[in-house]
């Protein structure tokens, strides 16, 4: 690799390409059947979520109790995965978002992609909370809704703020998913001749005819859908560390949760575009569209936010020592030497020393090795809810109501699951939707925009 | 208008002009209603046999079961209203009525609250003298075998239904026979507390000649007896007031835990732990091999094992001879006495000993020494000396002595049984509600020899491993379905009644005799014992009593009372010294020591089937559904083993493998198992939870039946895992030693520093408050505001408290896998913290329940405003709107709530208590939570309710001390007080001002409203090691 000019900006594309080719290239999967691989891929999802419905089928009818938690833990593996899947659900609309207000041209190629990640992986976060209560028939009492008793849900709950966050950043970021698309929609419309797929993409491309006036309004709404995603990106992860930082439990009481989690969440769900898009660009030979440039610039968020995280951890030990209150105290020597250490010390090797790697150019720049560090990264990034969670849970106050916590296997049928569900959202995704923006991948080819380079 | 002349035939009014000539067409036409082409699809023949009728009838009858399937009514039973409503009986009101409690020896009065005819709840009757209105846990629980699905529903006769009249004809023709060959009959009994039965016993005997009347219970206080007999003459021992002893020793003697009248017991020891006042407390030495309950509230703790205690008792009448002595020794008794110094048992303390000995000095005819039931005799015989020699007889109380009306069985006479019966001489045997193949050593041989036995018949309650192996299984009622009455102590006559029409087809066994007395089986009515009863209570009792009233009137009066007191002489004993020569030198031999106690909750196994008392968590090990060998921690090192895993313990050829319980304060060189597990025939829920020790048991024992020196232990591959409702740490793991200290979650002291410091506790508690700022204006409770107030000094961690609640709140059984997993329902649990060295651990006991905080954290995560609060200040749940997200319990600093992981009733032990009979225990004021809700302690709402619905109807304001909790109300020691906090003058109000009280985690500002009394131990220090 040759020295870098880095007073030029990078080619978001490699390769020169005419917008044709972009055209033909973006929307190969969708116009071809799916090949025997697919139907591979999807009957591994399929079978996984199979497992967990089978899992959840056995929780609806005999109870909470097929799960491995206990009395101090009332919650394990239930609200784990809900912020786990929260959290990856945080890297669609930070990259389409807030890298789109900062004018980062990097975020073409991935844009689309994450986001919709973020969707799937906030409908995967969604069924926890409906899931882990105790009376599931009964989850509506969770909704403010007029009834005849006059019962309104309480306010003052951390658990109802997150119904309203999710549900809030769920519909916004589909909002946002969809106005990107609706270009995209048009230009599958021209290209097919199929009846069927003409409709379809004619209803949803919202009668889009590529006018200048079109693509006025289009930019003042992508702008304005950004402007709005931006705050919610930081506020759902703050309001699902309030469920935690709320509470009084030694622990979970403490101020740093919101900005800690948010890095966290970013961190995770960058672990987890960088994970898919890898595979992505293989399969769909988009390796000139998704460059090793872009996936270099991901590493170098998750070095970014891996020791955001790192510092948080640092951080809450320290606080909890100069806090001087005990139990505090108590609570984090615990989570480092207690019977959860083994936890704790994945959770640190995988978030904290993993990614410190990707000071190395040449790691940030090696497909295998990346990889294997954003599986770490998201492994770790699951071990530091189950950290939180469990560990505090399980010793809290009074010594004399301490349990050791073990999941059962229905919690771990639920996890894959819930994996399960996720893969096979995407894959349907594969072949349903362009997963790049064409417009936007148009947009930046070489010479597409007015440049000033050769005056 | 005129008619067509030509056409008389014709019609007046026609449709056309072919029906008005009357054209043969149209008459064709006419007759075939429907046009051909019409008809012929609808020819009946080619039709189903279905007429319209019918089709509609099933078209009914299908929709209306399909209606029925679908809906998810259940047939509840005919719900028929009274018709003529019985006098006694409103509907929603409790009854009330006075009995006699069976479930052991000491005969508790007890209340039994009925409610529309069933029994639900059962108290202490307040008008008994020995328990004073209070009941331990078994008797609170006993009422859960009334509503056993497993209880016997008919008479068996070789596993088949037999109907009684059959049964009694064969059994009576059976005796006849026995009699006319000269064969043995035997009846083999439990404890006999009843005068009546003893009389109906004797009138069988006297009917037919040649019967024997042996008893035998596993647990029994025959050392006792023995040792008393010997040394003054009669085995009816006195009481000891223990409410007058400033010092108290007690040797390996549960006294406050599960031996002799234990609830009177502690209600009398407590009575000298009162805070209120001047603190006048007594001193309680505990020398003891094993950790007992007694041990736990030791002031003074020595480790002495049980084989060394006659050589410890005799050395500290050595010690305090040298002071003198209330009774004359001679030369023979004194040098006895000299072999023996208290050097040799320094090892446990040698400090401790000095205290001991001169508290003992100071305190002679104040203090007493009191040894176990399972200690040999003639460590009685040698505790009787060194109270006389310390003139403790004061303490002494003939008036209400402990009764014998049937001798327990010597070991001897159960040989000679099992000899006849081996021999074919014993013609009839019954089995009269006792199980020896269970009780009885295994050496015996009584198992093998009931086989040679013709006829046995076994008058239980459920089936049980003698039952199993007679030929004629016949059902009895439980207490609760019979009348009864009991002299288990001197002066106290107590009437036993029933409360409940016998459930199924089940007889008084008393009165199942009195058929065969008869010789005829038709002779059985049902108030054939009843009358039995009363004949014999106006001959024994109303001839004694010299009362104006009438033998019907007075009967009526005490079957309301429940309890007569007779004028009985106290008589005092002389000591028979010379009884002392007669022991032989007593030494321990050296090895480890096996001792076998009797179950906590389980008893001697009788209550083995019982959900409840099996998943009580053990007073000192919190372990539920098993037994275990309590071993030491350095025992356990010794032989590489930790909790959980198997050991085999042999004593004399015989071997037992079970799982260890490390156990701090244990000695060294003992080895303590509990009776009454490991049955193998008790139903489902009693089967096979622990192992038997009775397998250890030997007839032929050389130091008491209970212990047995000589013991090996080996390693045993294998591990059981023990269920506990609390983690067990090493008490030397610095990683969390002392937390309850650090966190003041228990706050003790001693005796001498309150004298001092009164306030010691107050200025900390200043400190507290100062820094607790509530950001938000605090909520204002003008009316009646409840709390509660623990006193820790009283607590002895029965666990009656913990049964009462599971009766009273319809708590659910969950199983030992649920315990397991920590989920265990019962709504209050009594936290047990050491401190100390694993040696020598210093026990701390506290009954922790919801605290119904003010600044309640439950209540504001709840999502859907499930949990909140009341305006007296409950804590409040409202089950139907519970989710069950779990956030409460997450959130509660006590971790008090309790969640319904599933459908408890269903999911224990296949819906073993889920049926219709078991469903008749549920309190009807007490919702039947399910699975998904959260639930916890409400103190008692509905008591609540009811003292304020009795308020309202008698136009008064609410007193809070009308309401009595059920946990408060059962509680031996009076340690729980409960009321209205805004009364200043309420017991509650004062407790919370007094000058020892402190909340668990005040620092965190929730301001609980449970006040806990600071425990102080009365050492000769001021500070506690």
């Amino acid at each position: 690799m040759s020295a870098v000019d880095y007073t030029k900006e990078l080619p978001v594309l490699e390769g020169k390409h005419s917008l044709r080719e972009l055209d033909d290239l973006i929307a190969k999967p969708l116009e071809i059947k799916p090949d025997k691989k697919f139907y591979i891929a999807l009957s591994i999802t399929l079978s996984m979520l199979g497992l967990g419905i089978f899992g959840l089928g056995l929780t609806f009818y005999y109870g909470i109790g097929m799960w491995g938690n206990n009395n101090p833990v009332g919650w394990a593996f239930d609200i784990i995965n809900f912020v786990f899947w929260v959290g990856i659900g945080h890297a669609g609309t930070l990259i389409s978002a807030i890298l789109f207000l900062f004018r980062q041209k990097w975020r073409t190629g991935i844009a689309r992609f994450a986001e919709g990640m973020t969707i799937f992986a906030v409908m995967t976060a969604a069924l926890f909370p409906l899931i882990h209560v105790g009376r599931p028939w009964l989850a509506g009492y969770l909704f403010p809704y007029p009834n005849q008793h006059s019962i309104w849900v309480h306010f003052s709950s951390p658990l109802l703020w997150d119904v309203f966050a999710v549900g809030t950043y769920f519909t916004v970021s589909l909002i946002f998913w969809y106005v990107g698309l609706i270009p995209d929609f048009a230009t599958m419309r021209e290209r097919t001749s199929h009846k069927i797929k003409k409709i379809t993409y004619s209803i949803f491309s919202l009668g889009w005819r590529f006018s200048n006036r079109h693509w006025q309004h289009y930019e003042m709404v992508y702008l304005i859908l950004a402007g709005f995603a931006t705050p919610l990106v930081l506020s759902v992860h703050t309001i699902v560390s309030f469920d935690f930082a709320v509470s009084i439990m030694p622990g979970w009481h403490t101020t740093i949760f919101p900005p800690y989690f948010v890095a966290g969440a970013v961190f995770s769900g960058f672990a987890m575009v960088q994970n898919v898009l890898i595979v992505i660009r293989k399969v769909f030979n988009y390796e000139q569209i998704i460059t090793i440039d872009t996936l270099d610039k991901m590493n170098k968020i998750m070095l970014v936010t891996g020791s955001m995280v790192g510092y948080a951890y640092m951080m809450e030990f320290f606080i909890a020592w100069y806090s001087g209150v005990e139990a505090e105290r108590f609570t984090f020597f615990n989570r480092a030497l207690g019977p959860y250490a083994w936890a704790y010390w994945i959770m640190v090797t995988c978030n904290v020393v993993s990614p410190q790697l990707f000071w190395f150019k040449k790691i940030r720049r090696t497909i295998p090795v990346m990889f294997v560090i954003a599986v770490f990264v998201n492994i770790g990034m699951w071990f530091e809810r189950f950290v939180i969670v469990v560990t505090s849970l399980s010793r809290d106050f009074l010594p004399s109501s301490w349990a050791y916590y073990k999941p059962t296997l229905v919690d771990g049928a639920i996890l894959i699951g819930s994996f399960g569900f996720f893969f096979t959202w995407i894959l349907l995704f594969t072949k349903a939707l362009p997963v790049v923006s064409m417009a936007e991948a148009k947009a930046v080819v070489d010479g597409a925009q007015p440049s000033h380079k050769d005056h | 208008m005129n008619t067509p002349s030509n056409s008389s035939n014709k019609k007046e009014l026609w449709k056309s002009l072919q029906d008005y000539n009357n054209d043969p067409e149209a008459i064709k036409f006419k007759h075939n209603e429907f046009l051909e082409g019409v008809t012929e699809d609808f020819e009946p023949s080619h039709l189903s046999g279905i007429s319209r009728r019918k089709f509609l009838a099933l078209l009914s009858a299908s929709a209306a079961f399909t209606a029925t399937a679908c809906t998810d009514y259940r047939d509840k039973g005919e719900v028929i209203p009274y018709n003529k409503r019985p006098e006694e009986v409103l509907p929603g009101v409790a009854n009330y009525y006075a009995s006699t409690c069976s479930g052991c020896e000491q005969a508790c009065g007890i209340l039994i609250k009925t409610r529309e005819g069933r029994p639900i709840k059962v108290d202490g009757n307040p008008d008994h003298p020995i328990n004073k209105g209070k009941i331990c846990a078994k008797g609170q629980a006993s009422i859960l075998n009334l509503y056993d699905p497993e209880r016997l529903r008919e008479p068996m006769a070789s596993g088949k239904q037999i109907s009684w009249k059959r049964a009694d004809e064969n059994i009576i023709a059976a005796l006849n026979e026995a009699q006319n060959n000269g064969e043995e009959i035997a009846i083999v009994t439990g404890a006999i507390t009843s005068p009546t039965t003893k009389k109906v016993l004797d009138d069988f005997a006297a009917k037919y000649q040649n019967t024997k009347i042996y008893s035998h219970t596993l647990i029994n206080d025959e050392q006792r007896r023995n040792g008393w007999l010997e040394s003054y003459g009669t085995v009816e021992y006195p009481s000891i007031k223990f409410d007058e002893a400033n010092i108290i020793l007690a040797l390996d003697a549960d006294f406050l835990g599960n031996e002799g009248s234990y609830i009177e017991n502690m209600r009398k020891f407590a009575s000298k732990r009162e805070v209120v006042g001047k603190a006048d407390f007594n001193r309680l030495y505990v020398a003891e091999g094993r950790m007992s309950a007694t041990g736990m509230m030791a002031d003074y703790r020595l480790k002495i094992p049980p084989n060394v205690q006659y050589e410890f008792v005799i050395a500290l009448a050595n010690e305090l001879i040298k002071n003198g002595s209330a009774v004359a020794l001679d030369a023979n008794v004194k040098s006895i006495i000299e072999k023996y110094s208290l050097s040799m048992i320094e090892s446990a303390g040698k400090e401790k000993i000095a205290h001991l000995v001169r508290d003992l000095n100071d305190n002679r005819g104040k203090a007493i020494v009191y040894a176990g039931d399972t200690l040999p005799k003639e460590v009685h015989i040698a505790v009787n000396l060194l109270n006389e020699i310390l003139g403790n007889t004061a303490l002494y109380d003939y008036s209400t002595s402990f009764k014998s009306l049937i001798k327990q069985s010597t070991y001897e006479e159960i040989s000679q049984l099992v000899d006849s019966m081996k021999n074919g001489k014993v013609g009839v045997l019954v089995h009269f509600d006792s199980n020896p193949v269970y009780s009885l050593p295994e050496d015996f041989g009584y198992a093998a020899a009931l086989k040679k036995v013709k006829t046995i018949a076994s008058l239980v309650e459920a089936e049980n491993e003698s039952s199993v192996l007679g030929n004629f299984t016949l059902p009895v009622n439980h207490s609760f379905e019979s009348w009864g009455d009991a002299y288990a102590r001197g002066g106290i006559y107590s009437l036993q009644q029933p409360v409940i029409a016998p459930i199924f087809n089940t007889r008084q066994k008393e009165a199942v005799l009195l058929t065969w007395i008869s010789g005829d089986a038709d002779s059985y009515k049902e108030d054939l014992y009843h009358n039995y009863l009363m004949n014999n209570f106006d001959a024994v009792v109303y001839s004694k009593k010299n009362v104006l009233s009438d033998a019907k009137t007075f009967w009526y009066s005490a079957l309301h009372d429940g309890v007569v007191l007779m004028d009985e002489k106290a008589e005092t004993k002389k000591f028979n010294l010379s009884i002392l020569s007669n022991i032989k030198e007593f030494r321990h031999k050296s090895g480890y020591v096996v001792h076998l106690n009797e179950s906590f909750f389980v008893g001697d196994g009788k209550f083995a089937n019982n959900g409840w008392l099996q998943e009580m968590p053990h007073p000192v090990s919190k372990v539920t559904w098993d037994n275990y060998a309590a071993i030491s921690p350095k025992l356990a090192k010794q032989f590489d083993v930790g909790m959980n895993d198997f050991i085999e313990v042999s004593v004399d050829g015989k071997n037992l493998t079970l799982p260890v319980l490390v156990q701090p304060g244990v000695h060294d060189a003992t080895v303590n198992i509990e009776l009454g597990y490991g049955r193998t025939v008790a139903g489902e829920i009693g089967k096979g939870v622990g192992f038997n020790a009775v397998s250890l048991m030997s007839k032929g024992y050389s130091f008491s039946p209970f212990i047995y020196e000589g013991a090996s232990i080996k390693k045993n591959g294998g591990t059981h895992k023990l269920a506990s409702t609390q983690e067990h740490h090493s008490l030397d793991d610095t990683f969390v030693k002392d937390f309850h200290r650090i966190r003041k979650i228990i706050q003790e002291s001693t005796v001498e520093k309150y004298r001092k410091e009164p306030n010691f506790l107050n200025e900390e508690k200043e400190k507290v408050k100062e820094k607790l700022v509530s950001i938000t204006q605090e909520h204002e409770y003008t009316g009646v505001k409840w709390a509660m107030a623990i006193d820790l000094n009283k607590c002895t961690s029965c666990g009656a408290c913990v049964t009462s609640c599971n009766v009273e709140n319809n708590i659910p059984v969950v199983g030992k896998d649920q315990v397991e997993r920590g989920r265990e329902m019962q709504w209050m649990r009594l936290d047990r913290y050491y401190s100390g060295t694993p040696d020598d651990p210093i026990v701390s006991n506290q009954p922790m329940l919801c605290q119904h905080c003010d600044n309640a954290p439950c209540e504001n995560v709840c999502p859907v405003n499930a949990t909140n609060h009341s305006a007296d200040g409950l804590n409040q749940m409202v089950y139907n709107r519970c989710v069950g997200t779990r956030y409460c319990s997450n959130n509660c600093p006590y971790k008090v709530r309790r969640y319904n992981f599933f459908n408890f009733r269903d999911h224990f032990a296949d819906a073993y208590y889920e049926n219709d009979l078991t469903s008749l225990v549920h309190n009807p004021e007490v919702t039947v939570r399910s699975r998904g809700v959260m639930e916890k302690c409400t103190f008692c709402v509905q008591r609540i309710m009811e003292a304020r619905s009795n308020a309202t109807r008698d136009g008064k304001i609410l007193n809070g001390n009308d309401v009595i909790t059920a946990c408060q109300q059962t509680c031996p020691t009076s340690a729980i007080t409960f009321g209205d906090m805004n009364d200043p003058e309420s017991p509650v109000a004062k407790l919370r001002n007094h000058n020892l009280s402190y909340h668990v985690l005040e620092e965190l500002n929730v301001k609980p409203n449970v006040t806990y009394i600071a425990k102080l131990r009365n050492i000769h220090s001021e500070e506690i090691l």
